[in-house]
């Protein structure tokens, strides 16, 4: 009661969402499995120091020798040790904060580049908007894992990093979805009567994309990022374990994955070198999708009230 | 009629997207030095291939030209089925292609028709039974499979079901049956109707040989049913409640229509409308889910081709699978939109 | 009392209904109480949101989730024998529905599935009540053929012959099973739908539809909104219902086409001699149609009277604001104060209470009963009998 007047369908929304979530289970395992994952992320230097100036890079144990055979887990090593002792603990917390590293940079770069041409193209219209759309239309012809490979390969061919062309070539599979979003979240507000109102009234075009579309396409644009965001580095992980991605001993799943291919005709005698990345990039994808469901249950005026 | 028009119609619009896909492949080829894009010219097993030699290729191919004139010898050269040679494979990729395509197609034909039973099966029933353990159940395994890796899980499998139980093995049949086949073939006892292994198999009457090319397409029709149906059965369902909340539902049941009737009469054909679309989608799944399953289970077909070829920067392979499966993702579009208007009178007729 | 019970083919007897929804319980209807009385047309009136639309679903037994009746009698007379509709199984329901009570719908093209003709849908009415009569006269039909045909074709209407007897008799049997499955005998049925779609040709004639034989073939989406609700009520005539529930039919048209509709339902009851239950908001065609009218108000029925009685003098303060809030010209307009109370949390006591002008104490506490005021005239209003 004490709360100033204007704020209380604020508080009201507020309460609503909290509601939401709370009613939900699945939303909940989303949001803990998220942060679990943001946490070890940010204290991977505590949970697994660097022995090397290079963190990513796995430290392998000379203790063991530097056969290629992998070890059980042990205390030391409680996922155990992967090809030349590399340590798979080590790997898989490493691990975790490179993936949101991949995630971030390719939803940021993509984000910018499908909200600047999804804008232009939904609010201009005409041959500008007809270039970018077919554009699109070639990219969103392949499948985009091989594209993605093709360009991996031809870009690591000219001289590139693997790793800079791995996360090149998900942005380019990546940014043609967010421009069709947005231009369609355009297209729709831009016939709403308030636009018109704007308009009228003598907003200019910027300020009517600035203050009054985008903000009304916010909302679909984290939807979509955070239902993306675990496929972003499943994608990447598929490009590691098809040896397009990162070198060996670096601390990325799909690698570990990768190189632990050579101990599957072991059976079930190595389990730990491939479960513990694997679950770890289970968990990760499962997370981000349950959490994406969540934000989309909660903000999406059509899953709203069923 | 409209039907007619509209495919015709829909036909020409393929042609951009075509070339669309041909101009961005050959863009990207122009990051490749003019030494190595040479490979993607050949039309034969060259003996040797020092300096001397390849300078001689790229004047020959033009490669010291225009980029336009560039581009109009390479869409001659892909018109005419020459899509290089692979350094890698030591033959023509066009040969490589068709050598390997039975073998995906196989697994595809096998795993095809499961992921669209099983899809549309289960998301109409979750719907039908909704908030209902069949509903929960269903939405768990929708979730796994959407996060599961197809290669952890094929890591998985092939670590308890290959390596573990010894119940099947890599590769699209046992080494020893592989060598009794083809001595068989060299003695004319062994006929290659389709290359497709099991109806091969069949047609030569050899059923103990059939259940070994099964038992080995098991594995890799599982991993892609798993990661292919879960997209499937959530838009199925929630196409499905969403026409059993329509006006004609409960204007059937006023008929004297049972539950059962109305379900499967009234609301699938509904339901299915949408879920056509996603036809589109899974053929674009399956091509990126062959890459990585093949290359798990050492299956020989054209996404183990694909991803050994990356491996090794083979890139005629690559851009002429990449070529590939962008034509075949736009022509399952295609079949799609037609099924779509077959299915629904407002596109057919209107 | 018996005769009248004779008379009457539903009584709704103090009906509850619940929604179950994420907001809380809406108490949609709150022991609502009604007589359909053979071959008259009652109309419900109330403002959107009050439980008429409900009330309709309820006499077919179809509520859907979160909707659910609480309690309540669905009592419905037929053939000298009564039955709670309630507690009917789903089987049973669905030989009464279509059959001996049918629906028709607010918005027509939407009550219409969209990917079958409006022939396959009225004939899946015929094929649902009145097989029987169907297959007799195909069996009629081939009788004549056999005498007529020699040879091969007198063979082949002898089998037919033969399947549609087997159908009537035993329709589950294994013959008549198999035949539906193989191809070529399968087209023993294309007699059967013949018939079928001339019967529907001839119905969507009765209702008046220019060149039925191609309407016939055409899809819902084809069809003007007058059109199509001519097509929605053939379907829901085909059996010749003992009653018709009709849900707002004419609130989506146009008002000529509005016009047309009425008529032609009007003329068709006295034909058929069906009684309709006509809900709507729009007191002009209540007015027009009805013979009684039920008046509800947030998931109770606050007044039943016939027509004249109600129009002349309502005794319901809901029912004369309502009445005097229909414009006319060089009166002043007015409405009735405040809005429709949230049914989650509705009013203790008459549910009129915060908005009624007479409102007393007792108002707030206790709910005003049903009562007779004299010749069939029910109100249920503290100042009517509140002794």
């Amino acid at each position: 009661m004490k709360l100033p007047e204007r704020l209380e369908p604020t508080i009201k929304e507020i309460k609503f969402i909290l509601k939401r979530f709370k009613d939900s289970p699945l939303s909940i395992a989303g949001i803990l499995i998220v942060l679990a994952f943001v946490v070890i992320a940010v204290f991977a230097p505590l949970l697994a120091p660097p022995q090397v100036y290079n963190p990513y890079l796995i430290p392998s144990d000379p203790e063991l020798g530097y056969k290629i055979e992998p070890s059980p887990p042990s205390p030391k090593h409680p996922f155990g040790t992967t090809r030349l002792q590399l340590d798979v603990y080590y790997g898989c917390i490493w691990g975790t904060r490179w993936a949101f590293q991949i995630a971030l940079e390719v939803i940021i770069i993509v984000v910018i580049i499908g909200v600047a041409l999804g804008v232009i193209s939904g609010y201009y219209g005409g041959i500008i908007d007809e270039i970018i759309m077919r554009f699109t239309d070639i990219i969103l012809a392949f499948p985009g894992l091989i594209l993605s490979m093709c360009l991996v390969a031809v870009l690591t061919r000219s001289g590139w990093l693997t790793i800079d062309a791995v996360l090149l070539s998900i942005i380019i599979i990546g940014w043609p979805g967010y421009t069709r979003l947005i231009r369609g979240e355009v297209l729709r507000v831009k016939t709403e009567d308030y636009i018109e109102a704007a308009r009228a009234s003598g907003a200019s075009d910027l300020r009517i994309m600035f203050r009054h579309i985008l903000p009304n396409t916010i909302y679909s644009l984290i939807i979509v990022a955070s239902l993306d965001f675990g496929g972003i580095v499943l994608t990447a992980a598929a490009l590691s374990f098809l040896g397009l991605g990162a070198p060996a001993g670096f601390a990325d799943w799909g690698r570990l994955i990768y190189d632990s291919m050579q101990f599957v005709a072991g059976g079930l005698k190595w389990w730990w070198v491939y479960t513990y990345p694997g679950v770890f990039i289970v968990l990760f994808v499962l997370g981000w999708s349950l959490l994406g469901d969540a934000l989309r249950d909660v903000l999406d005026p059509l899953y709203r009230r069923k | 009629m409209g039907l007619r028009e509209y495919i015709i119609r829909r036909l020409i619009l393929l042609i951009p997207v075509a070339l669309g896909v041909v101009i961005l492949i050959f863009s990207l080829l122009q990051l490749v030095p003019p030494e190595r894009r040479v490979l993607l010219y050949l039309s034969g097993n060259p003996r040797e291939l020092n300096p001397e030699i390849i300078k001689a290729y790229i004047h020959m191919y033009g490669l010291d030209q225009p980029v336009w004139t560039q581009f109009a010898i390479w869409l001659d050269q892909l018109i005419h089925g020459n899509l290089g040679y692979s350094e890698y494979f030591q033959e023509l990729v066009l040969q490589g292609l068709l050598k390997r395509a039975p073998a995906t197609l196989e697994i595809v034909l096998y795993a095809a028709p499961i992921i669209i039973l099983v899809g549309i099966w289960a998301g109409v029933n979750a719907a039908v039974r909704r908030d209902k353990p069949f509903d929960h159940a269903s939405r768990v395994l929708s979730v796994l499979g959407t996060s599961l890796p197809s290669f952890f899980f094929g890591i998985l499998l092939s670590a308890i079901f290959i390596a573990t139980l010894k119940w099947t093995g890599p590769g699209r049949l046992t080494f020893r049956i592989e060598s009794e086949i083809s001595s068989l073939a060299r003695t004319g006892q062994w006929y290659t109707y389709t290359n497709l292994m099991t109806l091969d198999c069949l047609l030569n009457g050899r059923f103990d040989f059939f259940l070994d090319a099964l038992k080995h397409l098991v594995l890799p029709v599982t991993v892609l049913v798993l990661i292919n149906t879960a997209t499937l059965v959530r838009v199925a369902r929630s196409s499905m409640l969403e026409s059993l909340s329509k006006t004609y539902i409960i204007a059937a049941k006023a008929k004297g229509l049972s539950q059962k009737e109305v379900v499967y009469k009234h609301a699938r054909r509904n339901a299915l409308i949408p879920v056509v679309t996603l036809a589109g989608l899974i053929v674009g799944g399956m091509m990126t889910g062959l890459v990585i399953t093949e290359t798990v289970f050492l299956f020989p077909g054209l996404g183990n081709w694909a991803a050994t070829a990356a491996q090794h920067f083979d890139i005629p392979v690559v851009a002429a699978y990449a070529m590939f499966s962008a034509i075949v993702f736009v022509l399952a579009n295609l079949i799609v939109d037609i099924l779509y208007a077959y299915i629904d009178p407002r596109i057919r007729l209107g | 009392m018996e005769k009248e019970a004779n008379n009457e083919i539903i009584e709704i007897n103090d009906l509850y209904l619940n929604f179950y929804t994420y907001e809380g319980i809406v108490k949609a209807l709150d022991g609502v109480s009604l007589k359909i009385k053979k071959g008259e047309i009652l109309g419900i009136v109330g403002e959107t949101g009050c439980g008429k639309s409900v009330t309709s679903l309820s006499i077919l037994k179809i509520v859907v989730p979160p909707g659910k009746i609480e309690s309540g009698k669905v009592i419905f007379n037929i053939k000298g024998k009564s039955y709670n509709i309630l507690d009917l199984n789903e089987p049973t329901m669905t030989r009464v529905r279509g059959r001996y009570i049918s629906m028709i719908f607010q918005e027509p093209r939407a009550a219409l599935n969209p990917v079958y003709s409006v022939g396959d849908q009225i004939g899946e009415v015929f094929y649902l009540h009145r097989k029987e009569e169907i297959i007799n006269a195909v069996i009629e039909q081939l009788k004549t053929d056999i005498e007529k045909t020699v040879g091969f074709k007198r063979r082949i209407c002898r089998l037919y012959l033969s399947l549609y007897e087997k159908m009537l008799q035993n329709p589950k049997s294994l013959k008549v099973r198999l035949a539906l499955k193989i191809p070529i005998l399968r087209r023993f049925q294309n007699r059967m739908k013949t018939e079928v779609r001339n019967r529907a040709i001839e119905l969507l004639r009765l209702l008046r539809i220019p060149d039925p034989a191609r309407v016939v073939d055409m899809y819902p989406h084809e069809l003007s909104g007058g059109m199509a609700q001519r097509c929605v009520i053939a379907m829901a005539l085909v059996a010749n219902p003992i009653l018709l529930i009709a849900d707002e039919p004419t609130t989506s048209l146009d008002v000529t086409v509005q016009a047309q509709i009425l008529i032609l339902m009007k003329e068709l009851q006295k034909e058929l001699g069906s009684a309709i239950l006509y809900v709507t908001h729009d007191l002009g065609v209540v007015a027009e149609v009805c013979d009684r009218v039920a008046v509800m108000y947030a998931g109770n029925v606050v007044e039943i009277a016939d027509v004249m009685t109600l129009f002349k003098e309502p005794a319901h303060p809901y029912t004369q604001g309502l009445l005097a809030s229909i414009p006319r010209p060089g009166k002043p307009f007015t409405s009735i104060p405040g809005i429709v109370p949230s049914l989650i949390n509705p009013p203790k006591g008459c549910r009129f209470n915060d908005r009624c002008k007479y409102a007393m104490d007792v108002c707030r506490n206790k709910k005003p009963a049903l009562l007779d005021i004299g010749e069939g005239h029910y109100v249920a209003c503290h100042l009517h009998g509140g002794q």
